[in-house]
């Protein structure tokens, strides 16, 4: 079950731009990165999932640790995370389609990646009506076939004799740069198994064997990744290409075959992401909205199917809107800064339950504390900082975004705990104050607007204000 | 009681509008539709700072009709 939520699309497309652009062959290395940070944080994820086994994960962890604002925060974060991965997965889809009638129809290529944002938008609506009508995917067939190409994969990259790449970074600064940027860049492909915490009270013995299939899976798909990585380096030297790597490196060991296979895999994958990704934001939507933090109507569940289709549809509407932006590098970090934060939360979760609650039955402890915990709050931070200081256009973007995201999250939280009666004598006073300023500021506008203009807009803005400041009744919804 | 509805209904549709309007003069400034920028002979340094009062203007005076008109309605 971590598996099926971990291995997916990622590795589709995001070895590309970590290859090509960031790390070069180490970005093997970097894979290895993420997998041990990825295990310091699951370390934490298996303590607090085996001593609070209940529906919501991270959400959980955080509102039991510090509650109000931080468990907000994470949520949206993790909600934040999903939306831009299942963006991601939707524009893979449309990538790897691409790719595909590139060797059978090729004129039909370039009208498929112009058309993405459509076609990505295709997609997330029928994933969105089939999450409705409440149609599960088969996640354990999936995984197998995935498992069974990459060893494929493997057995014939070895076979085939591949160049050994020099997959250790260089000391220098910009080596050393390239490398935690694509460490960060590739750090979405890790964080999957995630969800298998969210479904831990379905599990039996939770206490027992979540914590043994978090850090299984951890270990097992840093080894599946690490060796898919060095075999694709192996077979593919830098360069331009306007094929995805593996997809490359799979026409090449195998011909053109592999190229096709690999095509598939990515579709199918892509497909599932964009499922499971518009479930766990319907659940985490649902759980806020259960705790008073979102709307109640996102709590609505369908007569016939029972499900919440208004989640569903809310967060479909975020998906499409993302993936319209169609660019894979800004969306791949979009979503590791995403999880990064969330890791971090869950670190600090860790931390402030062990001091806060010290007798909590916990059957599974993380080892080496505090040490653990510590080590992955300050390696998601440096993940965070280094693409950045690369001055890599894209985190920038995505940083600058995620920040602009966080002020509008912490927006929404204040606004919804103020109340609607202070908001509307808050909003009212604003609109007062620009009234009286636009009649002050009237003679400095008269040569680029009329007078009787400015006249009329700030007597309206100042009667409205008057009105909202002064309005009786405190309940307005 | 009567003159206060009859005015909240007036001023929350007039502020609403003027919100809207404010927000569509904004989008045809930036995108420079008819060739605004020179009739209203607004500066390319200058620019984005009107963008800026004019978009704020627009969200609090929709925000602001939107109360009242709710209002009204309730």
């Amino acid at each position: 079950m971590g598996l099926g939520g971990a291995i997916g699309f990622e590795i589709f497309v995001l070895l590309d731009y970590a290859y090509f652009d960031l790390a070069g062959p180490t970005m093997v290395s970097a894979l290895f990165l993420c997998g041990l940070i990825n295990l310091l944080t699951m370390f934490s994820y298996s303590e607090l999932s085996a001593a609070i086994p209940e529906v919501g994960g991270e959400y959980t962890y955080t509102k039991a640790a510090f509650g109000g604002l931080t468990a907000f925060m994470a949520g949206c974060l993790r909600w934040l995370a999903s939306v831009f991965g299942g963006a991601l997965a939707a524009v893979v889809f449309a990538q790897q389609l691409a790719y595909f009638f590139s060797i059978f129809i090729p004129a039909v290529q370039n009208f498929i990646l112009v058309s993405t944002p459509l076609i990505a938008a295709i997609v997330v609506i029928i994933l969105a009506a089939l999450d409705i009508s409440g149609v599960k995917e088969a996640t354990t067939l999936i995984v197998v076939a995935f498992l069974a190409i990459f060893a494929v994969f493997l057995a014939s990259g070895l076979w085939y004799g591949l160049t050994p790449p020099e997959v250790l970074p260089r000391a220098s600064l910009g080596g050393l740069s390239g490398f935690f940027a694509a460490t960060a860049y590739t750090f979405t492909m890790f964080v999957g198994m995630r969800a298998l915490v969210a479904g831990a009270p379905q599990i039996k013995e939770p206490g027992k064997n979540v914590p043994r299939a978090l850090l299984l899976s951890t270990v097992l798909l840093t080894a599946v990744y690490c060796g898919v990585a060095y075999v694709a380096v192996g077979v593919v030297p830098l360069g331009n290409y306007d094929v995805p790597l593996l997809n490359l490196a799979a026409a090449e060991i195998v011909g053109g075959i592999g190229g096709i296979l690999f095509a598939i895999a990515g579709m199918i994958a892509s497909v599932s992401s964009v499922g499971t990704a518009m479930m766990v934001q319907s659940s985490i939507l649902g759980g806020m909205s259960r705790d008073g933090y979102m709307p109640k109507v996102l709590l609505r569940v369908h007569r016939r199917f029972g499900t919440r289709y208004v989640a569903v549809i809310a967060s479909s509407l975020f998906v499409i809107l993302f993936s319209a932006i169609g660019a894979v590098e800004f969306l791949g970090y979009a979503a590791s800064f995403g999880s990064l934060l969330v890791f971090a939360l869950v670190n600090l979760s860790l931390m402030k339950l062990r001091e806060k609650e010290p007798h909590l039955k916990r059957p599974f402890k993380a080892p080496l504390y505090p040490i653990t915990p510590i080590a992955g709050i300050v390696m998601s931070f440096l993940l965070l900082t280094f693409p950045v200081l690369l001055r890599d256009v894209n985190a920038e973007s995505a940083l600058i975004f995620g920040l602009g995201l966080m002020a509008l999250v912490l927006t929404t939280y204040y606004l919804r705990m103020v109340g609607r009666y202070r908001l509307r004598v808050a909003v009212g006073g604003i609109s007062l104050g620009m009234g009286v300023l636009l009649a002050l500021l009237t003679p400095l506008l008269i040569p680029r607007l009329p007078l009787y203009v400015l006249i009329f807009v700030s007597a309206v803005s100042i009667i409205a204000g008057v009105l909202n400041v002064t309005a009786r009744t405190r309940k307005i919804f | 009681m009567r003159v206060r509805r009859i005015l909240v209904a007036i001023v929350g549709i007039a502020q609403g509008a003027i919100g809207v309007l404010a927000g569509i003069l904004a989008f045809i400034l930036y995108f420079n539709f008819l060739g605004v920028q020179t009739t209203l002979n607004v500066s390319a340094e200058l620019l984005p700072l009107y963008l800026l009062i004019l978009s704020v203007f627009s969200f609090f005076s929709v925000i602001n009709g939107f109360f009242l008109i709710h209002e009204e309605i309730e």
